[in-house]
C-alpha cells in the first residue's frame, strides 16, 4: 500500500517536502511511507496524532482557542510539496457527546487551512492523498471483524491485484472517458424512490477521480452551478459527520438552496449543520462513485462515495478545480444509492440506468 | 485511565516550570506512544488555563530508517518549517520518553551523529531564544517500560521513583520546588565567588578553575525533576584525573567507568570499561568535544540511584558532573561543539571537595548551609 500512495498516489519526488499525517494506530504503513518517501528522494515531515487532544479543546476551550488557526500547521500547508494523511481511529465516536454548536466553531476554525491547500492543490502547488488505515474502530463502524475488514480496504484499493498500479491506470482511463462525457451535458436530473432532482453543471469540469487524491478512489465528480439544483433527494445510507450520524435524509432544494431538510434519525443536527454558514445550505459537489471492488456502506465516506452504482452532494465547500463557487466550513457527502430501480437523465436523455452509465463509454 | 500522578506532574511543569499564562503558544514534543499519558494531560491542563497548545510528535523507528537509510541530504536535513515555528510560539515541552532506549546500538555511529547534529539545530536556536528571555522550555520525562528496564525496575516502582524525585506526590509541588530555588540560588551565589575547586575522589582528583564564572541552580524550571547547581568552567583551567563511576549514557550507547586524564582544560587521555571506542568517536566529533562545558553538583537527595538516564543521574544528590562539549554562553562558557556528554562521578563515599582551599563537601554533602540566601527569581 505505501509504495501505490508514495509511488502513484502522490507521486513523490526528489526534494518534495512530505508530511505524513496520522495517528499512533498507523504506525506499521506510517514507517513503510517514511522510507518509501525516503527512497524517492524526498523528505518525510511526520505529524502524529493521538487520541484525545481535539476533545480537550472541545470539552474545555474558550471560544478564542475553538477559533485558534495553528501557526505552524498553516505553514506546513504553506510549505510543503506534498500531504499523505491516513484515518486510523481508535474510536470513530469519542466526539459524540460534543455540544454542535462548540464542534461547528471548531471546524470554521480549520476553514482558512483547508481553502488554502485546496488552492494550492488546484493552483498544481501541492498534491495531497487522503487514505484510511484499517483499525478495529473502522472496522465496528463496518460491523466486520478487522481481518474482513482489511480484506475490504485492500480488495477496494485493488491491493489484492498483482499489479495494482496497471488495475489503477485502466480504471482511470475509463473515468476519463466517462468524464469526458459528462462534460458534454447541461443538465442532470436524478431519478430514485424518493428522488427527484435537476443539477445543473453547465461550465463546470467534470473531475476523474483516478487514486490521485484519495486512496482508495473512483469517483467523478463537479461543483455543480450554485442555483442550479431543485426537487426532492432521500439519501440510502446514513450520513456521518463528526461522529454523529443522521438517517433517512431528504433534502428539498429551490433555486440550490435547501428549503426543507428532514431526517428519520438526527434531524436537529442535520439541521444545526445546514445552519453552519451561509454556504452549508448550497451543493458543493455533485458526483458519481464508481469503484465496484466496494459494493458495502461502511460508515467512512472515503469509501462509501465511491460505491459503484451510487451518486453523491455534497452539502458546503467546493472544490475549487471544478469551477464550483460555494465556500463553506461544512463539506458533508451524502450518499444515494442508484444500483435499483433508478435513472440518470443529461439535457433530457437516459445515461444511466440502475447503477451503471448505458453508453459504451461508461 | 487518568492517574493523578501525571496530572500533578502536568501542572508542575505548565504551572512552575513554564508559568504558562491564557495566550501563549505552547508546543509539547516527544514521541508520540511513549509520551502520550503525560502529553494528554499537559494538553489538557493547558487549554484549561487558556493557551493555544499543539503537539509536534515523532513515532517511534522513524528515526531508525533514516539513519539506516537516509541520503547524506535527508540525513542533514533540518526542517525550516520547524525552525520557523520557533518564532510563533512562548513555550514548550520536550518530552524525552522513548518505548526503546537502545534501538540506535547497532546503527552507523557517524551518520547517527550526522543526524543528531542536524536535529540540535532546532535546539540550539530555542536555546538562544531562552537565553533571551523570548521563550520558556522544559524537558521532562513520562515513564515507559523502556526506561524502567534501564534502572532495573517494574514500570510500577519507576513511575514512583520518577513521581518521588519530581516531587509531585508532595502537598504543593509548586511550592517545594519555590523552596529548593530559594535554597540552590543560594548556594549557586556562594559558589560564585569561589575562584578555584579541587575535587577529590576514587581516582579522582581534579582542580577547576571557576573564577568570573556564575552558577546557575536549577530548580524545576527547564528540567523535571530538577535540582543541580552548574556552571561552565575556565576552558583552560581544568586539570588532573577523574573517575566516572557510573556508565555515562549517550544517544544510546554506554560508556562504563570512563577515565579521563585533563589538561589546560582539554582531554589528553581517555579510558574506559566499556565503550572505549565510542568515546573515542565522541571525543573525535570536533573541536570543542575535548574540552569541558559544564561542571556541576547534582543535590536532589530523593533520587538515590543510578538509573541510566541523565535527567535523574545528574542530580542524584551527593554526585558531581561534568560534560565534555558545549558549554553555557549566558554563564561565561565559550566552549562550543555538538557533543555535550554529561559524565558522574559518585562523591557520595570518599568524595571531598574543596574551595579555594577550604574543605567545603564531604561524603556527598556541603557542609555548610549557603550563606547569603537571597530570593531565587520568581518571574524570569
Amino acid at each position: 500500500m505505501a509504495d501505490v500512495l508514495v509511488g502513484f498516489c502522490a507521486s513523490v519526488q526528489k526534494g518534495d517536502l512530505v508530511t505524513l499525517e496520522s495517528s499512533t494506530l498507523a504506525a506499521p504503513l506510517l514507517r513503510e511511507l517514511y522510507r518509501q518517501v525516503l527512497e524517492a528522494g524526498a523528505q518525510p515531515l511526520p505529524r502524529i496524532a493521538i487520541e484525545g487532544l481535539t476533545e480537550n479543546v472541545l470539552k474545555f476551550g474558550n471560544d478564542d482557542q475553538l477559533d485558534w488557526v495553528n501557526p505552524a500547521r498553516a505553514d506546513d500547508i504553506e510549505s510543503v510539496d506534498v500531504r499523505i494523511n491516513l484515518a486510523a481511529p481508535a474510536n470513530t465516536k469519542r466526539l459524540s457527546n460534543i455540544d454542535p454548536a462548540r464542534q461547528a466553531r471548531f471546524d470554521r476554525s480549520a476553514e482558512p487551512l483547508r481553502n488554502r491547500y485546496l488552492a494550492r492543490a488546484a493552483a498544481g502547488e501541492l498534491r495531497w492523498v487522503l487514505s484510511a488505515y484499517p483499525t478495529e474502530a473502522a472496522a465496528q463502524d463496518a460491523s466486520m471483524s478487522l481481518a474482513e475488514y482489511e480484506d475490504f480496504v485492500f480488495g477496494a484499493g485493488f491491493l489484492d491485484d498483482p499489479d495494482p498500479v496497471a488495475r489503477w491506470q485502466e480504471f482511470g482511463e475509463r473515468l476519463d472517458r466517462v468524464a469526458e462525457f459528462l462534460a458534454t451535458k447541461r443538465e442532470f436530473r436524478i431519478v430514485a424512490e424518493g428522488t427527484d432532482l435537476r443539477v445543473g453543471t453547465e461550465g463546470r469540469s467534470w473531475i476523474p477521480s483516478k487514486g490521485q487524491e484519495n486512496f482508495p478512489d473512483g469517483e467523478i465528480f463537479t461543483g455543480p452551478v450554485e442555483d442550479s439544483v431543485e426537487g426532492e433527494i432521500e439519501f440510502t445510507y446514513p450520513g456521518v459527520f463528526n461522529a454523529r450520524e443522521v438517517e433517512g435524509v431528504r433534502l428539498r432544494f429551490e433555486a440550490g438552496e435547501v428549503v426543507e431538510a428532514t431526517a428519520t434519525r438526527g434531524q436537529e443536527f442535520l439541521r444545526e449543520m445546514i445552519a453552519m454558514d451561509d454556504g452549508a445550505r448550497r451543493v458543493g459537489e455533485f458526483a458519481f462513485g464508481m469503484n465496484e471492488a466496494i459494493t458495502m456502506f461502511t460508515r467512512n465516506t472515503l469509501y462509501d462515495e465511491k460505491i459503484g452504482g451510487t451518486m453523491h452532494l455534497a452539502l458546503g465547500t467546493a472544490y475549487p478545480e471544478t469551477g464550483g463557487l460555494n465556500r463553506s466550513a461544512l463539506h458533508w457527502d451524502l450518499v444515494c444509492d442508484l444500483r435499483s430501480g433508478s435513472e440518470v437523465y443529461a439535457d433530457g436523455e437516459l445515461v444511466y440506468r440502475d447503477g451503471k452509465f448505458l453508453n459504451a463509454s461508461g | 485511565m487518568r492517574d493523578p500522578r501525571y496530572d500533578a506532574l502536568a501542572e508542575l511543569v505548565l504551572d512552575h516550570s513554564l508559568r504558562l499564562q491564557a495566550g501563549d503558544v505552547l508546543r509539547i514534543e516527544g514521541e508520540a506512544v511513549a509520551a502520550a499519558p503525560l502529553i494528554v494531560p499537559l494538553h489538557r491542563e493547558a487549554i484549561k488555563r487558556g493557551a493555544h497548545c499543539y503537539t509536534a510528535l515523532d513515532l517511534n523507528g522513524l528515526k531508525e530508517i533514516l539513519v539506516a537509510e537516509g541520503s547524506d541530504e535527508q540525513l542533514e536535513f533540518v526542517s525550516p518549517i520547524e525552525l520557523r515555528e520557533l518564532d510563533v510560539i512562548d513555550a514548550s515541552i520536550t518530552i524525552w520518553s522513548e518505548l526503546n532506549t537502545h534501538s540506535f546500538t547497532h546503527a552507523d555511529t557517524d551518520r547517527r551523529q550526522r543526524q543528531l547534529t542536524a536535529q540540535r539545530q532546532f535546539a540550539i536556536r530555542r536555546r538562544d531564544l531562552i537565553a533571551s528571555g523570548k521563550h520558556r522550555w522544559c524537558g521532562t520525562l513520562s515513564p515507559t517500560e523502556g526506561h524502567a528496564q534501564d534502572a532495573s525496575m517494574s514500570l510500577e516502582d519507576y513511575e514512583e521513583f520518577v513521581f518521588r524525585a519530581c516531587h509531585v506526590l508532595d502537598a504543593d509541588p509548586v511550592e517545594h520546588w519555590r523552596q529548593v530555588g530559594e535554597r540552590l540560588q543560594a548556594r549557586a551565589d556562594e559558589l560564585g565567588s569561589v575562584r578555584e575547586l579541587r575535587i577529590l575522589g576514587e581516582d579522582t582528583d581534579l582542580n577547576v578553575v571557576v573564577e568570573g564564572r556564575a552558577w546557575r541552580a536549577a530548580y524545576g524550571r527547564q528540567n523535571v525533576p530538577d535540582g543541580e547547581v552548574y556552571t561552565s568552567p575556565v576552558e583552560t583551567g581544568v586539570n588532573g584525573t577523574i573517575r566516572f563511576g557510573f556508565p555515562a549514557v549517550y544517544g544510546g550507547s554506554e560508556i562504563d567507568d570512563a577515565r579521563l586524564v585533563l589538561e589546560d582544560g582539554r582531554v589528553v587521555a581517555a579510558e574506559a570499561a566499556g565503550g572505549q571506542e565510542y568515546l573515542q568517536s565522541l571525543l573525535e566529533l570536533d573541536e570543542g568535544a575535548r574540552g569541558v562545558g559544564e561542571i556541576a553538583f547534582g543535590l536532589n537527595y530523593e533520587i538515590d540511584r543510578f538509573t541510566r538516564n541523565i535527567l535523574f543521574d545528574e542530580k542524584i544528590g551527593g554526585t558531581m558532573h561534568m560534560a565534555l562539549g558545549m558549554g553555557f554562553g549566558a554563564l561565561g562558557g565559550q566552549n562550543r561543539s555538538a557533543l555535550h556528554l554529561d559524565l558522574i562521578c559518585d562523591l557520595r563515599r570518599e568524595g571531598e571537595v574543596y574551595a579555594d582551599g577550604e574543605l567545603v563537601w564531604r561524603d556527598g554533602e556541603f557542609l555548610h548551609d549557603p550563606q547569603p540566601a537571597r530570593p531565587a527569581e520568581h518571574v524570569g
